[in-house]
């Protein structure tokens, strides 16, 4: 589905002197490698976490992907494609939708856009309703359609963002920042979108979110990519596991237990009655969870992961430090 | 680079009319929300178009002949000027909002839809308030041509060269497009166009040589503004038509290879 190999991408920019003439005239440019000899493979129907902090080079990766930048050096081919190419055949087949940018028609309502998007990708029109009324009772935004867009809110826009970049059940879809700048609830909805999109329609996703909730609850596979290159391209699991070496032991307690017992087993990460947490070596777990039943009484107990930020954030510690 | 079949072709063209027709009546839509502007614009273009008939009329009562042009042959290139540059409004209206596609990032999402991007950013916000303007305009251009009595075969020719003149804006607002995407400015470079289009609204005879050669050569306004009420008034030599034929394809070419160039500089602002 996507073969990319070597890939470097070096954009120049010009560098101010602080001396006009010299910047009008003897102007200095200074390149920067936004992404440096990236190779990876990506096979159909998987779902990608594209991870990586500001400015790593994730966009541009995506954008070179979809065939809008031309890469620096290296070579990429998806769905046996030379993405710059952009043949018509090629372009039908991918979506390209950004949380930040706005595609559908601002003055009117989200449907004239939706009856664009149809012609534009010459969609048979029994298939064009399907696919939209389907899409519309997922998000469950049916009432939506017919507001101006400029009338609807982030969340609102967002939905219809995705439903007119959807329509023609692209084969392969790049979302960047889907969720960006959404409420909790929006947030929560265009996941579940998401997630049934892909397992009804059976696409390739390639998504890089700032929420790493994002990805936990849609990807299987992470990529992450730190100062343009890629330093981990992995199961999700694998990096829990790898960079997870606490875990997290959450109790609630029954009655009033002395500090005294409570500091017997551990110094307890947040201790807020009845709520107790304590953060333990996975090697201890089994020795730790045996003291615990053994001293204090307790309703319940539950032992976690920690959460994905805590873990890509060691991550990155580690990454630093190998630098 | 693939050669297409006939029929490849017909399905490209015919794809290619809808889209620029569905972006026609959508833009249509847009413009057509806010009355006041709508009246006002018109307006704006009425007073215009009245002060420079003004001005014409004001040259002719103090002088019979301007540079061996009567009032109605004068009156003919202004006319004349009036329709090509309202037929560009018409058309490339989208251009001038082509800074704010390139900076606020939609450029992205254009480039990567199944059809050329010049549907969208060249040709896709057709502006229906100067349609309104260009039934008079073509119907006075009418009167006034009639006046000067043109033949049949000048009316070709006049046909050709104003499809021509069409051609070399077409390339210019190319250019502007590809100046946009190098340097994210389009406001002056279009101002610019403007600026230079509207020395082709009088005869280039009023222009003294080097520079009438340079506005109708180099620019080249006079071949896209004067030639055709020339040849229309069988003014024009078969050299001169043919040389416009020549440069305009060679500008052509020039505007395609740029916007190609800007392409692959293209950086993607923002993201």
């Amino acid at each position: 589905m996507i073969t990319v190999k070597h890939i470097t991408k070096t954009y120049k920019s010009h560098v101010q002197q602080k001396n006009l003439f010299k910047d009008i005239f003897f102007r200095q440019f200074k390149e920067k490698r936004a992404v440096h000899d990236a190779t990876f493979h990506i096979d159909e129907n998987e779902f990608i976490g594209f991870i990586g902090p500001n400015g790593a080079g994730k966009t541009t990766t995506l954008k070179m992907l979809a065939g809008i930048l031309y890469p620096t050096s290296g070579s990429i081919s998806v769905l046996n494609q030379n993405p710059f190419d952009k043949k018509k055949e090629f372009l039908k087949k991918i979506a390209f939708i950004m949380g930040q940018r706005n595609q559908l028609i601002w003055d009117l309502p989200a449907i004239d856009s939706f009856d664009l998007q149809c012609a534009v990708y010459e969609i048979e029109m029994r298939e064009y309703k399907k696919t939209r009324d389907h899409l519309l009772s997922i998000l469950d935004c049916g009432e939506l359609v017919d507001k101006p867009v400029k009338t609807l809110s982030l969340g609102e826009r967002m939905k219809m963002e995705l439903i007119a970049g959807l329509l023609h059940r692209p084969q392969l879809v790049f979302l960047d920042e889907p969720t960006i700048g959404l409420d909790i609830f929006s947030q929560e909805a265009i996941r579940e979108f998401i997630k049934e999109y892909q397992s009804t329609y059976k696409s390739t996703v390639i998504l890089t979110s700032h929420y790493l909730e994002d990805v936990k609850r849609l990807a299987k596979r992470l990529i992450i990519i730190h100062k343009g290159i890629i330093v981990y391209d992995g199961s999700l699991k694998n990096i829990i596991e790898q960079y997870s070496t606490e875990k997290r032991v959450k109790i609630t307690l029954e009655g009033h237990i002395s500090e005294v017992k409570i500091r017997a087993i551990g110094t307890p990460l947040s201790h807020t009655h009845p709520q107790l947490i304590y953060s333990v070596k996975r090697i201890a777990l089994p020795e730790t969870i045996k003291k615990i039943s053994e001293t204090l009484p307790f309703s319940d107990l539950t032992v976690e992961d920690a959460s994905i930020e805590e873990v890509i954030k060691t991550f990155f510690v580690e990454q630093k430090t190998e630098v | 680079m693939r050669k297409y079949t006939k029929y490849e072709i017909q399905i490209i063209m015919r794809h290619s009319i809808r889209i620029f027709w569905l972006f026609a009546r959508n833009s249509m839509r847009t413009t057509t929300q806010g009355r006041l502007g709508v009246i006002i614009f018109i307006l704006g273009k009425v007073i215009r178009f009245a002060f420079l008939f003004f001005f014409l009329y004001f040259i002719f009562s103090k002088t019979r002949i301007l540079k061996g042009y009567t009032l109605q042959q004068a009156a003919l290139f202004y006319m004349i000027f009036n329709l090509i540059d309202t037929i560009s409004q018409i058309l490339f209206r989208e251009v001038y909002r082509f800074r704010w596609i390139v900076v606020g990032g939609s450029l992205d999402t254009i480039l990567l839809k199944p059809y050329h991007p010049f549907l969208r950013i060249l040709v896709g916000g057709v502006d229906v308030l100067d349609i309104i303007l260009l039934i008079p305009y073509t119907f006075m251009t009418f009167i006034i041509a009639s006046q000067n009595a043109p033949t049949g075969f000048n009316s070709i020719i006049f046909l050709a060269l104003f499809i021509n003149a069409l051609w070399i804006a077409t390339s210019f607002h190319i250019i502007v497009l590809a100046v946009g995407i190098l340097s994210a400015e389009v406001d002056h470079t279009i101002l610019i166009y403007r600026d230079i289009t509207s020395l082709g609204r009088f005869p280039m005879a009023i222009y003294q040589e080097p520079m009438r050669s340079i506005f109708t050569f180099i620019i080249p306004v006079g071949i896209m503004m004067s030639f055709p009420s020339e040849a229309l008034l069988g003014a024009l030599s078969g050299v001169n038509i043919l040389i416009s034929f020549v440069l305009s394809s060679v500008l052509f070419m020039f505007a395609i290879q740029s916007w190609g160039y800007a392409l692959r500089k293209y950086q993607s602002w923002g993201g």
